[in-house]
C-alpha cells in the first residue's frame, strides 16, 4: 500500500494551462476519484502520476519517493486505459504475462500468477484468444487483470467503463471495487460520471479548468458542494437568479428571487443586496398534498411532466415566471397544467456568490 | 556554452528516448548529415571560392542564357506531295530553357491530372476501374527508353510523321527538341499530380460538397468553389514534385536531342572528369540553383499544404465518396478526351516492350518478334555487372532504409520536442531535392581533404556513396509507411507497454514493430524497387568508376551508345522490361499489404 501525494503540479500544453497547482495527498488503500467535465485535466493528472506528462511546476511522490521525472516504466504504477490499450498481436495469457517477463519473473513463476490473475478475474480458459476475439467486458477484465498481477503501488484507471453499456458499467464497477478492498491497493481512478465516482469512491477530488476545487468523501462533496460549479455538477439541479434581503438568526439567508421569498444556506458570507444564485436538487422538493403556508412553500403549474422511470420529472411554472424542474416519486400520474404546492428545505437551498457555472 | 534552449531540447530527448533509441537517432542523423545535408552545403558554398565577376557575367551569356533566342519556333518545310510542320522551340540558353520546360511540363501535367482525377474520383461510368489501371502504368519507371520510345514516336521521322504520309492527309507533323521535351515529360509525369489529386479528392468528406449542393451550387460551380480548393494540397504536392522531376530529367532531353538544359550541362561535366578540379564553377553553381529552386518549391508546398490541414478534420468515420452519373457532355470528355490521354500516355511504356520483343524497329513497323535480346541480357558482362551492383548497392540500402526510416518515423511520430518537425522535414525532403544536386555534393565534398583517396573518394570508389546515397533517397516510401502504420497504432498501447515496466525500444521491438511489421516491409519493397532504377546518382557516380557503375548506368550508356537504332536500344529496351516486371510485382505486393494505392503516391 502506497501513498501518492502531489505538489503544486502544473502542467502547460503550448499556452494552455492543463493543470495548475493541483495537490493532494491519497492515502494507502483508498480508491480516490479524480472527477470532473471534459477538459479539465483529470486524465493529464493521472498521466503525470503514470509519468507520461512530466509537469513544469511541482513534485509527485509515490511511496515517499519524488517520481516526477522518473520514466513511466520506473514507477510500478499500473494503468487501466480507457480503450483497454490491449495489445492485438499477442493472446491473453501474453498479456497479462507482459509486465512480468518486463520484470524477469521466472516461466514458472509467470505461469502461477497469470494463472492467479485469470481466476481471480473469472477468465480462465481464455487465456489463448486474442483481444479481438473478446467481448467488451472480457477484454476489460484483461486490462485490469495485467494491471494487477505486477503487484503495483498504484492502480490508475482512466475511465475504464466508458466503453461498456449502462447494464454492465454498474456490474464492472462493483467489481472493482470488490477487487479492490480484497487487494488493497492503492487507486485513482478518473471519471466523469459523478454517479460511478459516487459509487465507488472513498474521496473524490472534483477538477475544474485544471485546478482542485474540492475534496472530500462522496457525501461530503455531494451534500455540500463548495462552489456553484460542483453543485451543478452533481446531481441534476436549477439555478435562479435573485437577491439577498435579510439573514434570519439561525443563519438562514433570505433571498428574493423575482418576487419569490426562499430560504437558504451559504458557505460564504453574504450581505444584504448581494445579487446570488440559488441552486436547488431536483429530487429535493418535497410535494405537499394540504393546503399549508409556510416559509419555503411554493406554488406551480405543470408545464411538461415526463416519466423518467424511478420518477416523474415535472416542470413547474412558478408563480413569480421562473420555470423549475422536479422529481416527484410517489405519484402515478401527474396532468400537464395541474396545479403543485411544493416545499423546498432551507438545508436543500444552497445559495452561491460567485458566478461560476457549468452546463451539465 | 551551449545555449538554454538547446540544453532543454536535449534533455528533452534523453527523457523520452532511452539509449538504444538515441543511439539510433543518432545514427540516422549522422547518415543525413553525411550524405544530404553537408554535401548539399558544400555544394552551395563551393562557388563561393571561385566566384568572380566573370562568372557571373559568363552566367547570363551564351550557353546559360541566349537572347534573342536562337534557332525557330516552327519550321515548316515544303515537300511538294505534303507540307512538313516541325514544332520545336526557340533555344534561350541553359537556364531559361531548364524553366520553361519545367514550367510548361507543370502546368500541362496539372491540368491533365486534376481533369483524370477527377473524373475518376466523381463520376461512376463503365470503365472506370480501367481507367484507373490504365492510369499507373505511365509511371511505371523506364529509365532513359521511355523518353527515346516518345521520340520514336514523335521526333524526326517518327511513327506519327509516317503514320500522317501514310494517310495520304497532305501535311506532316513532328514534334522535336524543346517541344518534344515539354511533350515526353508532360506524357511521363502527369500520373503524379493524378495520383495526389485523386487520394486528396477520395479524402474530401462528401457531406461538404452535399452540403455545398444544398445551397445551390452545382456542376463547375461546385467544382471550382469547393472541391478544388479542398482537393488543393495534394493537387500542390503533385504539382510541386512535376517541376522538381522536370528540371532534373535527364531522359527527355537526350531522347530530343536538347544539350542546353541544367540536366544535362551537370552530367556532361561529370562524366569523364578525373577529378575535381575539372569541374567548373559553372556546373557548381547550375547544380546549386537546381537545388534552390526545388527546395524553394518544396518549402511553399509544404507550407502550403499544412495550412490547409482543415480538409480532414471534419471527417468522423468512413464513408462512401460521392459519385455521379455523368451528363452526356462529359460522357463525351470521358471517352473522346481522358481515355485517349491515358492511352496516348501509355505509349511510352508499350514502346518499350515493342523493343525488348523485337528483332528490329527501324520504320514504322517493328518485325520479327524475338527473345533474343534477354537472352543476350544473360550474357552481356556489362549488364551482369550492372545489376550485381545495384542488387548490392539496394540490399545495402535497404538495410540502412528499414533502421533510419523506422527510427525517424517513431521518433517524429511520438516524441514531443520541439525540433521534430525539423526531423521530419530531413527525412521527407530527399524527395525533393534534385538527386543530380546531391550527387554533385557528394563528388565536391568527398574528393578532397582528408577523404581524398579513403574508401570514400568517388573518384576511385564510388560504390559506397551510391549505396549510402540510395539509402537517403529512397527512404521516405519507407518513412511513409511506418508513418501511416504508426498512426494506426494506439498510443495507449505503447504506454500501457512503459506502463508496465518496459522501456521505450523494448516497446518499440515487443509491441510497436510486430504491429506495423508489415508496413515495414511493404515500404522496403517500394524504397528496394526505386533504388533498383535510382537515376541521377548512379550516373553521375556510377561514371566515375563503370566497373562499379549500377544497372541505371548501362541502361543509360547503352541508350546513348544505340541512338538511332542500333541493337543497344534493344537491349536497354529489354533491361527496363525486366525492371518494370520488378515494379509492377513490389507494388501489387505492397498495395496488397497496406490496403491502399500507397506506392506511388508523390513519386
Amino acid at each position: 500500500m502506497a501513498e501518492v501525494r502531489l505538489e503544486g503540479v502544473s502542467k502547460y500544453f503550448g499556452k494552455f494551462k492543463a493543470l495548475d497547482r493541483v495537490s493532494f495527498t491519497v492515502e494507502p488503500g483508498e480508491i480516490f476519484t479524480l472527477l470532473g467535465p471534459s477538459g479539465c485535466g483529470k486524465t493529464t493528472t493521472l498521466r503525470v502520476i503514470a509519468g507520461f506528462e512530466i509537469p513544469e511546476e511541482g513534485r509527485v511522490y509515490i511511496d515517499g519517493v519524488d517520481v516526477t521525472f522518473k520514466k513511466p516504466y520506473e514507477r510500478n504504477t499500473a494503468m487501466v486505459f480507457q480503450n483497454y490499450a490491449l495489445w492485438p498481436h499477442m493472446t491473453v495469457f501474453d498479456n497479462i504475462a507482459y509486465g512480468l517477463k518486463v520484470r524477469g519473473y521466472s516461466r514458472e513463476e509467470i505461469r502461477k500468477r497469470v494463472s492467479w490473475a485469470l481466476e481471480l478475474l473469472g477468465l480462465k480458459g481464455l487465456e489463448n484468444r486474442y483481444p479481438l476475439q473478446l467481448s467488451g467486458g472480457q477484454q476489460q477484465r484483461v486490462a485490469l487483470a495485467r494491471a494487477i498481477v505486477v503487484e503495483p503501488k498504484v492502480l490508475l484507471f482512466d475511465e475504464p467503463l466508458s466503453n461498456l453499456d449502462a447494464r454492465l458499467r454498474i456490474r464492472v464497477r462493483e467489481e472493482i471495487v470488490l477487487l479492490q478492498r480484497k487487494l488493497r491497493i492503492t487507486a485513482i481512478y478518473v471519471t466523469h460520471d459523478q454517479e460511478e465516482a459516487m459509487s465507488i469512491s472513498d474521496r473524490i477530488a472534483v477538477m475544474d479548468r485544471g485546478r482542485i476545487v474540492q475534496i472530500g468523501t462522496p457525501w461530503e462533496v455531494y451534500s455540500n458542494p463548495a462552489n456553484i460549479f460542483i453543485a451543478t455538477f452533481m446531481g441534476r439541479s436549477n439555478v435562479l437568479e435573485g437577491v439577498v434581503v435579510g439573514r434570519e438568526a439561525n443563519g438562514l439567508y433570505i433571498v428574493d428571487i423575482n418576487g419569490l421569498r426562499v430560504y437558504g444556506t451559504s458557505r460564504e458570507s453574504l450581505g444584504e443586496g448581494d445579487r446570488v444564485k440559488v441552486v436547488i436538487r431536483n429530487e429535493d422538493a418535497e410535494l405537499l398534498e394540504e393546503d399549508r403556508t409556510s416559509p419555503n412553500v411554493v406554488e406551480g403549474k405543470v408545464v411538461r411532466a415526463s416519466l423518467i422511470g424511478f420518477a416523474i420529472q415535472a416542470r413547474l411554472l412558478l408563480d413569480n415566471g421562473e420555470i423549475i424542474a422536479i422529481y416527484l416519486k410517489n405519484k402515478t400520474t401527474i396532468n400537464e397544467g395541474e396545479k403543485l404546492r411544493i416545499y423546498i428545505s432551507p438545508e436543500d437551498v444552497k445559495i452561491y456568490k460567485s458566478l461560476e457555472t457549468v452546463e451539465v | 556554452m551551449v545555449p538554454p534552449s538547446i540544453r532543454r531540447i536535449t534533455g528533452a530527448l534523453v527523457f523520452q528516448l532511452d539509449t538504444p533509441l538515441t543511439l539510433l537517432l543518432l545514427l540516422s542523423l549522422t547518415i543525413f548529415s553525411a550524405i544530404l545535408v553537408i554535401p548539399l552545403a558544400s555544394l552551395l558554398a563551393k562557388p563561393a571560392t571561385g566566384i568572380s565577376m566573370d562568372v557571373v557575367r559568363g552566367l547570363l551569356e551564351y550557353p546559360y542564357v541566349a537572347w534573342p533566342p536562337l534557332g525557330e519556333w516552327v519550321i515548316s518545310v515544303d515537300r511538294g506531295d505534303h507540307k512538313l510542320v516541325i514544332l520545336r522551340f526557340k533555344d534561350m540558353g541553359v537556364i531559361p530553357n531548364t524553366l520553361i520546360i519545367a514550367f510548361s511540363v507543370t502546368v500541362l501535367a496539372t491540368l491533365i491530372g486534376v481533369l483524370v482525377a477527377y473524373v475518376s474520383a466523381r463520376y461512376e461510368f463503365p470503365g472506370r476501374a480501367l481507367l484507373r489501371i490504365l492510369s499507373l502504368v505511365p509511371l511505371l519507371y523506364t529509365p532513359f527508353v521511355n523518353a527515346f520510345v516518345a521520340y520514336k514516336i514523335f521526333g524526326d521521322n517518327g511513327i506519327l510523321y509516317n503514320a500522317m504520309i501514310w494517310f495520304n492527309l497532305g501535311y506532316a507533323l513532328e514534334i522535336t527538341y524543346i517541344a518534344g521535351v515539354i511533350l515526353a515529360q508532360t506524357m511521363m509525369f502527369w500520373p503524379i499530380v493524378y495520383l495526389n489529386t485523386l487520394a486528396a479528392l477520395l479524402q474530401v468528406d462528401p457531406s461538404l460538397e452535399e452540403q455545398a449542393e444544398n445551397m445551390g451550387a452545382r456542376g463547375f460551380r461546385l467544382f471550382r468553389s469547393v472541391t478544388l480548393p479542398l482537393s488543393l494540397p495534394g493537387v500542390a504536392a503533385g504539382a510541386g514534385l512535376v517541376f522538381i522531376f522536370s528540371m532534373e530529367d535527364l531522359a527527355a532531353p537526350i531522347a530530343f536531342k536538347v544539350d542546353r538544359v541544367v540536366s544535362r550541362e551537370i552530367v556532361r561535366a561529370i562524366v569523364g572528369s578525373r577529378d575535381i578540379e575539372a569541374l567548373s564553377v559553372e556546373v557548381v553553381i547550375l547544380a546549386g540553383l537546381l537545388l534552390v529552386s526545388a527546395l524553394l518549391w518544396f518549402i511553399a508546398v509544404k507550407q502550403y499544404v499544412s495550412l490547409r490541414q482543415y480538409a480532414m478534420i471534419v471527417r468522423g468515420g468512413r464513408w462512401k465518396p460521392r459519385v455521379t452519373r455523368p451528363g452526356l457532355p462529359m460522357y463525351i470528355v470521358i471517352y473522346l478526351a481522358v481515355f485517349p490521354l491515358v492511352v496516348f500516355s501509355m505509349l511510352p511504356q508499350l514502346g518499350v516492350l515493342v523493343y525488348a520483343f523485337s528483332g528490329s524497329w527501324l520504320g514504322v513497323l517493328p518485325s520479327g518478334f524475338t527473345l533474343d535480346h534477354f537472352r543476350e541480357l544473360l550474357r552481356d558482362p556489362n549488364v551482369i555487372s550492372g545489376l550485381r551492383n545495384s542488387v548490392i548497392y539496394s540490399t545495402i540500402a535497404i538495410t540502412l532504409i528499414v533502421v533510419i526510416s523506422t527510427t525517424i518515423a517513431y521518433v517524429v511520430s511520438r516524441v514531443r520536442v520541439i525540433g521534430v518537425g525539423v526531423l521530419d522535414l530531413l527525412a521527407t525532403s530527399p524527395l525533393a531535392i534534385p538527386g543530380l544536386s546531391i550527387a554533385l555534393g557528394l563528388v565536391i565534398l568527398y574528393s578532397i581533404g582528408p577523404f581524398k583517396g579513403s574508401f570514400l573518394d568517388p573518384f576511385s570508389n564510388p560504390a559506397v556513396l551510391i549505396a549510402l546515397a540510395y539509402s537517403v533517397r529512397k527512404g521516405p516510401f519507407t518513412t511513409r509507411a511506418v508513418y501511416a502504420g504508426l498512426q494506426q497504432v494506439h498510443q495507449a498501447l505503447e504506454e500501457a507497454g512503459m506502463n508496465m515496466g518496459a522501456s521505450r525500444s523494448r516497446v518499440l521491438f515487443t509491441i510497436v514493430l510486430p504491429l506495423i511489421g508489415l508496413n515495414v516491409m511493404a515500404g522496403a519493397i517500394v524504397s528496394f524497387v526505386y533504388c533498383m532504377t535510382e537515376v541521377s546518382t548512379s550516373i553521375v557516380l556510377g561514371a566515375l568508376n563503370p566497373a562499379q557503375a549500377p544497372i541505371t548506368y548501362v541502361i543509360y550508356e547503352y541508350v546513348t551508345a544505340g541512338y538511332g537504332g542500333g541493337a543497344f536500344i534493344h537491349l536497354a529496351a529489354a533491361i527496363v522490361t525486366l525492371i518494370m516486371v520488378l515494379q509492377v510485382i513490389a507494388i501489387t505486393i505492397s498495395n496488397y499489404i497496406l490496403k491502399f494505392r500507397y506506392a506511388f503516391l508523390g513519386v
